[in-house]
C-alpha cells in the first residue's frame, strides 16, 4: 500500500512515516500544500493523508482540486479543526473521513485500514479475508485453515496488497509502484522473490502467473 | 411601553381641548358683555319714559298710567319697575305680588335679581330730582331667555369642538402613521433579524434613522466579523496547540519508553489531560452564544450534510433520520447549532444498534430539539452524572467520547435546558428546549 501524508510538522510527519512504515504502508511525505496539489494527482497512491494547515496552499483547496480535476483516491484528512462545521467543509470538500489532531496512533493506523478496506468494497471486520485466508493487520501474520503462518514485512505487504485487489491481474510495475515509496529503488526482482515465498508458504495455486501481462491472486477468473 | 403615537396623540387632545373651551368660554363672555351694554342703554331709556309718566297732578306728583307700556299692566310679563318718591312708592302691576330686591346703586345692577316665577331679572336704577324731590326709578327685565339661549351656545359649542376634536385625532393619527411608517418598518425589520430572517437593516431609511440604520448595520458587520477572526485564532490556535500534542502522543509509543511503562502511563494520562482541557476551552471559546441577533440554523440547508458527515464517520448500516418543519429556521448561529447537534448525533451513533432520529419542533414558544437512539441508554441513576459531568469541567472523565461538556456549554450559552430519558426506541432520549426569544 502506497501512502501520501501532506503534513507541515517535520516532528509529527517523521512519526507517522516511521509508524507507517512499521505497519507495512510505502509512505511519502510532503510539507507544501502546492507540491501536495502536483504529486497527489500524479501518483497512484492508494490512500492520502492530507493536513489542511499547510504552507503554500491551504490542505481543503488542495483537495477540492483534486476532486475537479477526477481524483478518487481516498483522503483522509488529518487537522487540529474540530468543530463540527470544520468538519462538515471537509467532508464536502470531498473527504472521506476526518481525525482530528491530537490522535492516538493506533486511531490513525485504524482509520487508514478501515478507509482502505471500504474503498475496496469490504465490510471492516478486524482480519481481512480473501482467496480462503486471514491476515491479521495488527500482527502482520496470516492463517490458512486455522494454521497460523508467520509472514516477513515484504511478505506482508505484498500479501496484503494482492488480498485488498482479488481477483485483478496486476502487473510487476503496478505491484512496485504501489508498494514502494517514491525514494526506494525500484527492483522488480525483490518482488518476483515475495512471491515465490508466498508461494511456497501457502501454496502454489494462490498466485498465478500470466505471462507477460503480471499476477493474480485468488482462485475466481 | 411609551408609544410615540400615543403620547403626540394626549398631548394634542389636552392643548386643544384647553384653547376651545378657553375659546367658547371668553367668546360667551365677550358676547354677553356686548348684550348687556345694549340692555343697559334700553333700560335707562325705559326709566327716562317712567320719569316722564310722573306728572304733577291737582294731587300732587302722580303716575300718568296713560303713559306706561302695556307691559307693565300684564302680570309677569317680564318688565317691572318701581318708582320711588320721598314718601311713596309706585310699582309696576306686571310684578303682581313679587317684591324683587331692588339694586341699590345706581346704573346696571352686577347681579342678577331673583323675580317672580323664577324669572332672573336685569335691574337698572336711575336717580333723578325734580322740583328738589329725588326720584329714584328702578327698572328691572327678564334676563331668562337670554341665559338659556346661552346655555344652548355653550352646548352646541362644546358639541363641536367634541366632534372637531374626533376629527383631529383622526387627521392626526392618519398624519403620524405616514410619518412613523419608516420607523415601523425599521422595527418590523428588527423582529425579523432577531427571528434570524435576515443579516440587515435595509440602508433605504429615512434621513432621520439613517445613522441609526446604518450604525446597526455596522455594529452587526463589525459583530460578525469579530466573530468570524476570532474563531479564525482560535483555529489557529488549536493547530499550533495540537499538532505538538499529536507529536507528544506518538513519542510515547515509542518502543524506548515501553520499558518504563510507569512513565509512559503517566505521560500519556497527562497529555490526555492537557488535550481535553484544550480542545474543551477551545471549543468553548468558539461559541457564538447570542451576539449576532441574525444568526439562524437553516434546517433544510444544514441538516443533510451534517448526516452525510456522521453517515460517513460511523458504521455503514445506522439507520439515520432527521425529521423537522418544512422550511424551519432556528435563531441560532450556526456553527454553534452544528456543534451542539454533531456531538450529541456522535455520540448516540456510537451507541446505537441500528437507528438514530433526530426530531426538531416548535413548542411552548420555543423550539424542542430531540435525539433519540436504540442503544443500551443510560440508567436513571448515572443520568444526573452524566449531566453534572457535562457542567462541571474538572470532573469529566476521560475516555468516555459523550462530548456533552461542550453541549452544555452552548445550552448555558443559550438559556436552553436539556434532561435524558428513556426513547420509545429502546435506548437513550436526550430532549433539547431553547426558548424562541433572546
Amino acid at each position: 500500500m502506497r501512502l501520501l501524508l501532506v503534513e507541515d510538522n517535520v516532528p509529527l510527519a517523521d512519526e507517522l512515516v516511521a509508524s507507517l512504515g512499521r505497519h507495512g504502508y510505502a509512505t511519502d511525505w510532503l510539507a507544501d500544500g502546492r507540491d501536495a496539489d502536483y504529486q497527489g494527482s500524479s501518483e497512484p497512491y492508494d490512500l492520502i493523508v492530507l493536513d489542511l494547515g499547510l504552507p503554500g496552499k491551504p490542505g481543503l483547496e488542495v483537495l477540492r482540486d483534486w476532486r475537479a480535476r477526477g481524483l478518487t483516491t481516498p483522503v483522509l484528512v488529518l487537522t487540529a479543526r474540530a468543530s463540527w462545521a470544520e468538519r462538515i467543509e471537509g467532508l464536502k470538500a470531498g473527504a472521506d473521513d476526518y481525525l482530528t489532531k491530537p490522535f492516538h496512533p493506533e486511531e490513525l493506523l485504524l482509520r487508514i485500514q478501515a478507509l482502505l478496506r471500504r474503498a475496496h468494497g469490504l465490510a471492516n471486520q478486524p482480519l481481512l479475508r480473501a482467496g480462503g485466508l486471514e491476515l491479521d493487520e495488527g500482527r502482520q501474520s496470516c492463517r490458512k485453515n486455522g494454521e497460523e503462518i508467520a509472514l516477513t514485512a515484504g511478505e506482508f505487504r505484498l500479501l496484503r496488497y494482492f488480498m485488498l485487489h482479488p481477483g485483478q491481474l496486476l502487473s510487476k510495475t503496478h505491484l512496485a509502484e504501489h508498494l514502494y515509496d517514491g525514494e526506494t529503488e525500484r527492483d522488480s526482482n525483490v518482488i518476483e522473490v515475495h512471491i515465490n515465498r508466498l508461494r511456497g508458504k501457502l501454496g502454489r495455486e494462490l498466485i498465478e502467473t500470466r505471462r507477460g501481462q503480471g499476477y493474480r491472486f485468488g482462485g475466481q477468473p | 411601553m411609551k408609544s410615540i403615537q400615543r403620547s403626540l396623540a394626549l398631548g394634542l387632545v389636552a392643548v386643544l381641548l384647553v384653547v376651545a373651551l378657553l375659546l367658547v368660554q371668553s367668546s360667551l363672555w365677550l358676547f354677553e358683555a356686548g348684550l348687556k351694554r345694549s340692555l343697559e342703554a334700553d333700560l335707562r331709556e325705559e326709566a327716562e319714559g317712567l320719569l316722564v309718566a310722573v306728572v304733577n297732578g291737582p294731587d300732587g306728583v302722580q303716575l300718568d298710567t296713560q303713559r306706561l307700556s302695556p307691559r307693565y299692566q300684564r302680570a309677569f310679563s317680564g318688565h317691572y319697575f318701581q318708582i320711588q318718591l320721598p314718601g311713596r312708592t309706585w310699582r309696576s302691576r306686571s310684578l303682581w305680588d313679587a317684591t324683587p330686591q331692588w339694586p341699590q346703586t345706581p346704573g346696571l345692577a352686577s347681579e342678577l335679581l331673583d323675580g317672580p316665577q323664577q324669572q332672573r331679572l336685569l335691574s337698572y336704577r336711575a336717580q333723578y330730582r325734580r322740583d328738589g324731590q329725588p326720584i329714584v326709578i328702578s327698572v328691572a327685565q327678564d334676563y331668562t331667555p337670554v341665559l338659556d339661549s346661552f346655555a344652548r351656545v355653550r352646548l352646541s359649542g362644546l358639541g363641536l369642538v367634541g366632534v372637531a376634536l374626533l376629527v383631529f385625532l383622526l387627521v392626526q393619527r392618519y398624519a403620524m402613521a405616514l410619518a412613523l411608517r419608516p420607523l415601523e418598518r425599521a422595527r418590523q425589520q428588527i423582529a425579523q433579524l432577531q427571528q434570524g430572517q435576515r443579516q440587515q437593516l435595509d440602508s433605504q431609511a429615512p434621513l432621520e434613522l439613517q445613522p441609526l440604520v446604518e450604525q446597526i448595520n455596522h455594529l452587526l458587520t463589525h459583530t460578525e466579523d469579530t466573530l468570524q477572526r476570532s474563531r479564525h485564532a482560535l483555529g489557529n490556535l488549536g493547530h499550533a496547540l495540537k499538532t505538538p500534542l499529536a507529536v507528544l502522543g506518538s513519542l510515547t509509543q515509542r518502543e524506548e519508553l515501553a520499558a518504563y511503562p510507569e512513565l509512559q502511563a503517566g505521560l500519556q494520562e497527562q497529555l490526555a489531560q492537557i488535550q481535553q482541557r484544550v480542545s474543551r476551552e477551545l471549543g468553548r471559546a468558539r461559541l457564538a452564544g447570542e451576539v449576532l441577533p441574525g444568526a439562524h440554523f437553516d434546517c433544510d440547508a444544514e441538516l443533510p450534510a451534517l448526516f452525510e458527515t456522521l453517515a460517513m464517520i460511523h458504521r455503514q448500516d445506522l439507520d439515520l433520520r432527521w425529521q423537522a418543519p418544512p422550511g424551519c429556521r432556528l435563531p441560532r448561529d450556526r456553527e454553534d447549532m452544528l456543534e451542539l447537534l454533531g456531538n450529541l448525533l456522535d455520540n448516540a451513533c456510537k451507541w446505537a444498534r441500528s437507528k438514530v432520529v433526530l426530531t426538531i419542533e416548535r413548542a411552548d414558544g420555543g423550539y424542542r430539539l430531540c435525539v433519540e437512539d436504540d442503544g443500551p441508554g443510560i440508567p436513571p441513576a448515572q443520568r444526573e452524572k452524566v449531566l453534572a459531568r457535562g457542567a462541571r469541567l474538572d470532573e469529566s472523565a476521560q475516555g468516555h467520547g459523550l462530548g456533552l461538556g461542550i453541549v452544555s456549554d452552548i445550552l448555558a450559552a443559550w438559556h436552553g435546558e436539556w434532561k435524558l430519558d428513556d426513547s420509545p426506541l429502546g435506548g437513550l432520549r436526550v430532549t433539547i428546549r431553547l426558548p424562541a426569544g433572546r
